[in-house]
């Protein structure tokens, strides 16, 4: 009995608040309603990771607060990073939200969206190297780069390149370099300094970052994903207009990772 | 060396469970689909059927010369930039199709081993008393053909449970990329993949054993 009225209460308040919902957001669901798929890892601690099961992260949070300006639905699908641009590609997902940086062969390739986090590459080392002490010190050595991203190309970029053992994983680059496999890997300075802090590998930053990169969401270069980084872009402005969108980086990084 | 965190582990077993269905699920329907595939390529290669032979050759020859994720990555990435409908096949989709494909061709092989080593003398016995030639595949060939592969056709069941790890480059979530994900959150790696370890082990093991019934089975007719 007393189960039943609950039932039916609840039921009512859902019917309200869906009704309510409906209301208030009609006008900003009429411009366009849509399920937007983000393609994002899952294995990049903190911006995109799982715990428990359950996606988190900065980009997470970041894009379900765009989602909540667009009116769209965000659909989060997960796939290994080398995967990803291709999932791009072939119309499986929309966007990319996994800490892509801008590069000129990107450029040519994809839409971006304004950048939304401005970061350096970073050099990390075991704990205990004192051999490394920075980008200028990594002739001769094994350096771990993910497959795919633009830190691999960063490496190649340096005038002594070929004196650089550069090897690209699918993932755990981390790992390999606390087991001593690699002398060190490079990647954001913000995951990387979030990484040491808050987990148990023995690890440590090498030096001050060595190149600024700006970080935004990669779309398709048709009609429909122009249409769509217009309407991310006004979504990323009012974030950053109300001060939303340094929050949620304040909320992970203690640290406003959002300003140029 | 740190201390393995045991209730890190318990606690990722029921998560890590809830993606075995999907798992053996890809498994199961890429066996049932390759088994078919595969009678088919083995009677075509047995019986020599003209054109179709040649095709059967190749498609082995290609699904057998080349790494399964180089399958899954042309049929996944690659075909749909060719034929843009193909973007309609989803990673699950082109996960099941892949396993179908490659393991189809070697075990088309191992089942035509089955069948050219039944003794010739039973096909001439057959032969004379009139059978006809689908007859004596269906009556006498093909059941002791299928008692002598099943033992190489459930290692390629195993081995096929095993390569639906690959599905995550997919974009497909399931036991190994459900277990990368959260030791990328976790950043315990010993742990994370020790119990996705034990979880296949026990899987796989499981399936020895309906392996070892079947066999049983199947040996009825020759036990005294």
């Amino acid at each position: 009995m007393s189960k039943r009225l609950i039932s039916t209460s609840s039921v009512r308040r859902t019917t309200l608040a869906v009704a309510l919902g409906l209301a208030t957001s009609l006008g900003a669901m009429a411009a366009q309603a849509d399920t937007l798929r983000v393609g994002m890892s899952g294995g990049y601690y903190p911006f995109t990771y799982v715990e428990q099961d359950q996606l988190k992260g900065f980009e997470v949070d970041l894009m379900n607060a765009i989602g909540d300006i667009t009116g769209d639905d965000v659909e989060f699908v997960t796939a290994s990073f080398s995967g990803l641009a291709g999932m791009l590609d072939s119309d499986r997902i929309d966007t990319i939200a996994n800490q892509i940086t801008i590069t000129p062969e990107r450029q040519s390739k994809y839409l971006f969206s304004q950048p939304y986090v401005y970061d350096g590459a970073q050099v990390v080392t075991r704990k205990g190297n004192d051999a490394i002490h920075g980008v200028e010190d990594l002739k001769g050595k094994t350096v771990a780069v993910n497959l795919g991203s633009n830190y691999e190309q960063l490496l190649n970029e340096l005038p002594y390149a070929d004196e650089i053992n550069i090897k690209t994983y699918d993932s755990n680059i981390e790992q390999d370099v606390a087991l001593g496999r690699a002398d060190a890997f490079v990647m954001d300075r913000v995951s990387a300094t979030q990484v040491i802090k808050d987990k148990p590998l023995p690890l440590q930053l090498a030096g001050q970052p060595f190149s600024k990169i700006e970080n935004a969401y990669p779309f398709r270069d048709d009609e429909a994903g122009k249409a769509l980084r217009d309407r991310v872009n006004k979504a990323l402005a009012e974030l950053r207009d109300s001060g939303k969108l340094g929050d949620i980086s304040e909320q992970w990084f203690g640290t406003d990772i959002t300003q140029p | 060396m740190h201390a393995l965190d045991f209730d890190y582990m318990l606690g990722l077993v029921p998560i890590l469970l809830g993606y075995l269905p999907l798992t053996l699920e890809m498994a199961a329907a890429g066996m049932a689909c390759a088994l078919v595939l595969a009678c088919l390529l083995a009677v075509i290669r047995v019986t020599r059927v003209p054109g179709l032979n040649a095709f059967a050759l190749l498609f082995i020859s290609f699904f057998r010369g080349t790494p399964l994720l180089v399958q899954l990555f042309l049929f996944y990435y690659g075909l749909p930039q060719v034929l843009t409908f193909l973007v309609a096949i989803n990673g699950i989709t082109a996960t099941i199709l892949g396993l179908t494909l490659h393991f189809s061709a070697y075990m088309a092989e191992s089942i035509r081993a089955a069948i050219v080593g039944i003794d010739r003398s039973q096909t001439e016995a057959a032969l004379s008393i009139g059978m006809t030639r689908a007859q004596l595949m269906r009556r006498i060939v093909l059941p002791q053909a299928t008692r002598i592969a099943t033992p190489t056709l459930m290692n390629y069941f195993i081995d096929m449970i095993k390569s639906t790890s690959l599905a995550f480059t997919l974009g497909v979530t399931e036991l190994m990329g459900a277990t990368q994900k959260e030791a990328a959150g976790s950043f315990l790696y010993f742990e994370a993949f020790l119990v996705v370890a034990v979880i296949y082990w026990i899987v796989v093991e499981a399936l020895s054993w309906v392996q070892k019934w079947l066999e049983q089975r199947l040996n009825r007719a020759y036990q005294r």
